[in-house]
């Protein structure tokens, strides 16, 4: 193989972890700011290099297994936190998110996969992308949204603080909703394609259907003026549901019979 | 939620009230699972799906647009009922996606319905409030029309169609096995879960069955450990001619591939037609235990797999996993109307109101199989399923518009 992703991972976790050390060393510094900046940028840029090549190898689209859309996950998430110091001048989400992102590249680095081309018949769709993608990115958005409320519930019990970023986890929340909608909708379309059924309470999709309900239950919530830190303490959990129906699924009793386990190592 | 003095059950009700009857719901619903013996509930069938589906929606809409005022309807159709039905339905859910659906061996839990939640008691007493106080919230919202309420429109009655439409046309879903021999043509479906026969409108003539594979592999097996042996690089070789692989110490080049071939008169392996051969490879080995050239092949209906001893080490070729597998059909109805398709996964074939899928092979015989499996599906319900499901994609974009839109003045 041509490429290796020890090299890749180390480059990007060092790309960020020197971004954040000057980004924090040097807050009073434009330029040293935007010298920061660069290298946070570029942690992202050489994952997304490396999925690149990584496509190109194995000649699919590397979203077939759970450690290869943990390599997009960690490629992601820190652009959702740079975005958002973009957008909004916050700058403390992004240090959350690429210790996310060096936090799943660790998990790929201690449990290398097996370097395999095959991609079954059933996930040679127009639709694999799309559905893939949709959901990396909204799990990408409620992840930074579940952090954004975890830093809220921190400023409001360890610093009595009235200032918050409510605002922040609420967006991110609501914009991670729609693409979990787009994702959930996309998949049983597929499924129609692919297996003849929109909807078969497979354990994957099982699980997926949860997910959106909780975000659902959130949106509710909200509209009703539900407490705001108890909304706070939602946002935060309701993303360990999400994490069950992304990997968590594969090691419940339910995932013998599931369609969904494209694992073969 | 601020503190609250007011009793339980005293006006207007609220969170507490809702959580308490979705509770008693589902208490009931797990009851009456329990007395009937596990059997879950039966939809009608076609027309009677569809009148009472009519009759709940118009009472559902009469209701919501006359008693508007009323302070329980206000409340069945409200947010806290709402948000309660939510989290209840995501809890059923969670049941259904920890313990093993259709099968188990509990008596009790196989009674209480938790290996069939989805066709339980509980399930659909919980879905039929949650139908009624959706549609109640949906008709306040409908009349009268107003654009700015247009994305809550969309959202809510995408999912009442959606979810109303899903379940009460599950019973006039048709679903069949056809097997197919090449050359041969079936008007014959199987009914998996009944394991009964049924006559189609229309039969289906089997030209060709083809499966491509994926270049088989090497592997190095360890019969001690049972476990493959993993090389540095953690790649399964593909074996090409000219390709390489490296185990500890042990170093294999491919020097020849042969796709498809059948051992010659002397024993040596001669290219033939890709439908009758098996995938041979000459390889060149090197290790501590010397070097030497062999014969690989990954076996077949008629020859035993090659594999070579190393040092109580086996290399081996296995045969690729299937690429594509395709079905060349005829499907022709009583009437004469013929049409040419080729299925595969993936890529059904609509024919006369019916979707044909490509569903499996033998798998005994691999790529020599000469039996297909297809699907024959009648889902007549799916275009108003489908209906709500682009309703809520659109509806979902309004608010992902909508959001970008207000955060942008927030800030």
């Amino acid at each position: 193989m041509i490429i290796d992703f020890t090299t890749a991972a180390y480059l990007s976790i060092a790309f960020w972890l020197s971004g954040s050390m000057l980004g924090i060393a040097a807050k009073s510094s434009p330029a040293i700011r935007k010298t920061a900046t660069a290298l946070n940028l570029g942690g992202s840029l050489i994952m997304i290099a490396f999925i690149a090549i990584y496509w190109q190898a194995l000649e699919r689209p590397p979203l077939r297994t759970l450690g290869e859309t943990r390599i997009w996950y960690a490629a992601l998430i820190p652009l959702v936190g740079l975005l958002v110091e973009y957008r909004w001048k916050i700058s403390w989400l992004k240090y959350y998110c690429m210790g996310l992102a060096a936090f799943f590249l660790t998990i790929n680095l201690l449990h290398p996969e097996v370097f395999d081309k095959a991609l079954m018949p059933a996930l040679q769709s127009p639709w694999f992308i799309p559905h893939v993608v949709v959901y990396l990115v909204g799990y990408v958005l409620l992840a930074a949204s579940s952090v954004a409320a975890w830093h809220n519930i921190f400023l409001s019990w360890r610093l009595k603080e009235e200032k918050s970023y409510d605002a922040l986890s609420h967006y991110l929340a609501l914009l991670g909703f729609v693409f979990l909608t787009f994702g959930l909708v996309f998949g049983a379309l597929w499924a129609k394609d692919a297996w003849g059924n929109y909807w078969s309470w497979d354990p994957k999709e099982t699980w997926a259907f949860i997910a959106w309900l909780i975000y659902l239950g959130y949106l509710h919530a909200i509209s009703h003026r539900v407490n705001r830190l108890k909304l706070q303490w939602y946002l935060a959990l309701a993303f360990l549901v999400l994490l069950v129906s992304w990997f968590g699924v594969n090691y419940l009793p339910t995932a013998a019979n599931s369609v969904h386990t494209y694992q073969q190592s | 939620m601020k503190a609250d003095r007011r009793k339980l059950f005293q006006g207007p009700w609220e969170f507490r009230e809702a959580a308490l009857i979705v509770i008693l719901l589902n208490a009931a619903g797990f009851a009456i699972q329990f007395a009937l013996g596990g059997s879950g509930i039966t939809m009608p069938v076609w027309p009677m799906n569809a009148i009472t589906l009519t009759i709940l929606g118009g009472l559902i809409l009469t209701t919501g647009l006359s008693y508007r005022n009323n302070r329980l309807v206000a409340w069945l159709g409200g947010i806290p009922l709402g948000l309660s039905l939510i989290l209840t339905l995501a809890a059923l859910s969670f049941i259904g996606g920890m313990v093993p659906q259709e099968s188990g061996s509990n008596p009790t839990a196989i009674r209480l319905g938790l290996h069939s939640i989805f066709s339980s008691w509980p399930f659909a007493l919980v879905v039929a409030l949650f139908l009624i106080n959706l549609g109640l919230s949906l008709s306040w919202k409908l009349v009268p029309f107003r654009l700015k309420n247009l994305q809550f429109i969309l959202f809510h009655a995408g999912f009442w169609i959606a979810l109303s439409c899903g379940i009460f046309g599950s019973s006039d879903l048709q679903r069949l096995v056809v097997p197919v021999e090449e050359g041969q043509a079936n008007s014959r479906g199987y009914i998996m879960k009944s394991r009964t026969a049924q006559e189609l409108p229309f039969s289906l003539y089997l030209h060709d069955f083809s499966i491509e594979e994926y270049p088989p592999q090497l592997m190095l097996y360890d019969p001690k450990n049972d476990r493959l042996v993993m090389n540095s690089s953690q790649a399964i070789p593909e074996v090409r001619t000219g390709a390489t692989a490296e185990w500890k110490g042990i170093g294999v080049k491919v020097i020849e591939f042969i796709p498809s071939g059948l051992p010659g008169k002397d024993g040596i392996p001669v290219p033939v037609e890709p439908a009758t051969g098996i995938p041979f490879a000459k390889v060149s080995i090197s290790g501590a235990a010397g070097e030497g050239e062999t014969w690989l092949s990954t076996g077949g209906p008629m020859l035993k797999p090659g594999a070579v001893d190393l040092d109580g080490l086996f290399l081996f070729m296995v045969p690729g996993s299937p690429k594509s597998f395709r079905s060349a059909v005829t499907l022709s109805d009583e009437n004469g109307n013929e049409t040419i398709a080729d299925l595969e996964v993936n890529k059904p074939v609509n024919f006369k109101g019916w979707k044909i899928y490509q569903m499996g092979y033998d798998e005994q015989s691999g790529k020599f199989s000469t039996l297909s499996l297809l699907e024959v599906i009648r889902d007549p319900w799916l275009p108003a399923v489908y209906l709500g499901f682009f309703m809520m994609l659109a509806a979902n974009t309004l608010f992902f518009w909508n959001g970008i839109k207000k955060s942008g003045a927030s800030s």
